[in-house]
């Protein structure tokens, strides 16, 4: 498969008052085409801000790209002068956010929001834009498209918002969508609805997606490949299959291990995760996770692990004590 | 542990909120957020309520607690019916009963410190009246919740979301509450930190003898800490029986679709599991379906479920489900 994204060393980081935040810290991953990826991790863990960075839409001057490459089909988007990103975003790498209402314009209706890309990017005008207006909305599954093209966002529920965001992702016919947490904020039978309508057109369309978010539960039904992250690094990396079966790092496991699970006996107790999440502004020299981790020595305090291969396909994971992992039995 | 006294029973309560918007103030319609609700929760037990956005899970818990005073029915709380009780006559019963609220952030006062917090209601309900006294409260209730003394001089935005929620749990507690209705007090935290505060809501249940009602949309949670399980939709239970019997061997299709739309941390389980899509959304609460409120999703409807509205009934002991078909 042809790599479509492919992030090289990439490093977003804030100017904050509490001092640098390195939201994003030396992160490489990549998509193929049509392949959808995961980034899985808890809020701060910078799967936003990678997106972000992708786009270019890192909010200056507080945040900054500072190192690395984002090679989209071949080229680097970092290098890319205003007026070439503009014409990436949107028409090639398209954006789906958690909150429909706040991405959408409240005092636009849904046929002028949807024609905007078609003639900015497309040329397309008039009779021409509408129809394919039409035609979007009644592939993302609008009953009556005709007729609701003329509403305003407020007259739609959660649900037929995020549909309408996923047809205007999808309007220019872009290469990969980029979809951050794109049913965090809907309801568990429409999150079914709304991943099911991602799945299929993604392998309809031909569409590679990237999903960041934090459900675990997601990421296996939907994702290929996953990255997951913490504090700022990629952690661990592998096919969706292996690291669900060989969770190779104490923070995978851990995740894993402390959300109960319908399809299991229910336990006495859930095994989580101790202590806070980490202090972006003040992390420790060594692993990000060691004051957390369960499977701790001394080398951890002090050096910081890399990335390395583990088992075949691609799994790789940062941690010393990898080794260790795979012969500790289930905790469950 | 449970004995067999309710603690709390409600009884065929009903919420509608008038919606204005009408010419001169009129009312334009009504919204029956909850809709002829019943149950009971023994002394000691976790009653976990679950369902959708706008199914009425919270405004259920809201006319519990007496912050909405119910269109009709009763709240029998330790015997005596709420809905009769002046404000005056519920204040010594607000006490009993505390609640958590999903965002600590929001319902913890930004410029009191942690301390100031959770002794307010000590010092309110006259529970401890000397200063010096209360001081040593805050820090056993701190210890209770896995705080340290040290966090009693702390903003709540010098603390994390996990902390932030043990904050709320602790001034909860500082009323020696019978029971607490926890509404969704997992769901805004990073999944890390949700299994902290589960266990932690289980150990202060047996340590100090509290009765949960545990309002939440997620299954597995709710599967989790709950004894007995009710389904909400539309403002009605479909579904309500003991934990086993909701997930091994659910009987309502809405309660079907719901524990088939989780999705499972297992990519090869899920490639193979068969899932239940509901078509369409949840109607509006407003003007809600004829007959069986969920008959435009079901998958099962049939043609009487357009007219005749189901009746909560016992499908075997302890099992109750609102469908002609169960």
């Amino acid at each position: 498969m042809a790599i479509l994204l492919d992030v090289r060393h990439l490093s977003t980081q804030f100017q904050t008052g509490a001092g640098i935040v390195r939201a994003v810290d030396d992160v490489s991953w990549d998509v193929n085409a049509g392949e959808t990826v995961a980034l899985v991790g808890e809020s701060g863990c910078g799967k936003s801000v990678s997106a972000l960075s992708i786009m270019r839409l890192v909010a200056a001057p507080a945040g900054r790209i500072v190192g690395g490459q984002v090679l989209f089909k071949g080229r680097d988007l970092l290098t890319l002068n205003e007026e070439e990103m503009r014409r990436v975003r949107g028409r090639e790498i398209a954006m789906i956010f958690q909150e429909p209402m706040t991405s959408l314009n409240p005092v636009l209706t849904i046929e002028r929001q949807l024609s905007e890309g078609l003639e900015i990017h497309l040329g397309m005008a008039g009779a021409d834009a509408r129809r394919r207006a039409v035609e979007l909305l009644a592939m993302v599954g609008i009953p009556d498209p005709g007729r609701r093209l003329g509403q305003y966002p407020h007259q739609f529920s959660g649900g037929m918002r995020q549909r309408i965001m996923i047809a205007m992702a999808l309007a220019c016919n872009p290469s990969l969508v980029l979809a951050d947490e794109p049913t965090t904020a809907l309801d568990v039978t429409i999150q079914a609805q709304i991943l099911e309508l991602m799945k299929d057109l993604s392998r309809r369309l031909g569409v590679a997606m990237l999903i960041i978010t934090h459900n675990l539960g997601v990421v296996a039904r939907y994702a290929d490949r996953v990255n997951v992250m913490y504090a700022g690094r990629i952690i661990e990396q592998g096919t969706a299959r292996e690291l669900y079966a060989n969770p190779r790092h104490p923070y995978t496991l851990g995740l894993l291990h402390s959300v109960p699970r319908l399809d299991e006996p229910r336990r006495a107790r859930l095994d989580p995760i101790e202590g806070q999440p980490p202090d972006l502004t003040r992390l420790p020299t060594g692993c990000a996770f060691a004051p957390r981790c369960a499977f701790r020595v001394e080398r951890c305090a002090v050096e910081r692990p890399p990335l390395v291969p583990i088992g075949g396909q691609g799994h790789v994971s940062a941690c010393w004590e990898a080794e260790r992992l795979d012969r500790t039995p289930a905790l469950r | 542990m449970t004995d067999d006294t309710p603690l709390l029973e409600v009884r065929n309560l009903v919420k509608h909120f008038h919606v204005g918007g009408g010419l001169f103030g009129g009312t334009a319609g009504i919204v029956r957020a909850v809709d002829g609700v019943s149950f009971t929760i023994r002394r000691g037990e976790t009653l976990g309520l679950v369902g959708e956005s706008g199914c009425g899970k919270t405004t259920t818990g809201r006319c519990i607690l007496q912050l909405e005073r119910p269109t009709s029915g009763q709240i029998v709380f330790e015997g005596s019916d709420l809905t009769t009780l002046s404000e005056k006559e519920l204040r010594p019963v607000r006490r009993k009963m505390q609640v958590i609220f999903q965002d600590p952030y929001s319902s913890l006062n930004p410029r009191m410190t942690v301390g100031q917090i959770i002794a307010e209601p000590v010092a309110v309900h006259g529970i401890v009246t000397d200063r010096a006294k209360r001081a040593e409260r805050v820090r056993e209730l701190l210890s209770h919740v896995g705080l340290l003394p040290q966090h009693a001089q702390r903003y709540p935005h010098q603390l994390s979301g996990g902390q932030r929620q043990r904050v709320g749990i602790a001034r909860a507690l500082a009323v020696e509450p019978a029971l607490i209705i926890c509404d969704e007090p997992v769901s805004a935290l990073d999944v890390s930190i949700q299994a902290q505060i589960v266990n932690l809501l289980e150990d202060l249940q047996a340590q100090f003898g509290l009765t949960y009602l545990f309002v939440a949309h997620d299954l597995s949670v709710v599967r989790h800490i709950s004894d007995r399980v009710a389904v909400m939709y539309l403002g009605k239970i479909v579904e309500i029986t003991d934990r086993k019997s909701l997930y091994d061997d659910p009987r309502h299709p809405y309660t079907k679709a719901l524990l088939s739309a989780v999705p499972i941390p297992d990519p090869e389980l899920e490639a193979r599991r068969e899932h239940i899509v509901l078509g369409g959304e949840v109607p509006s609460a407003l003007n809600p379906p004829s007959g069986c409120v969920f008959h435009p999703r079901c998958p099962i409807a049939v043609d009487r479920c357009r007219g005749e509205v189901p009746e909560l009934r016992e499908i075997r002991p302890g099992h109750r489900a609102a469908c002609i078909l169960a």
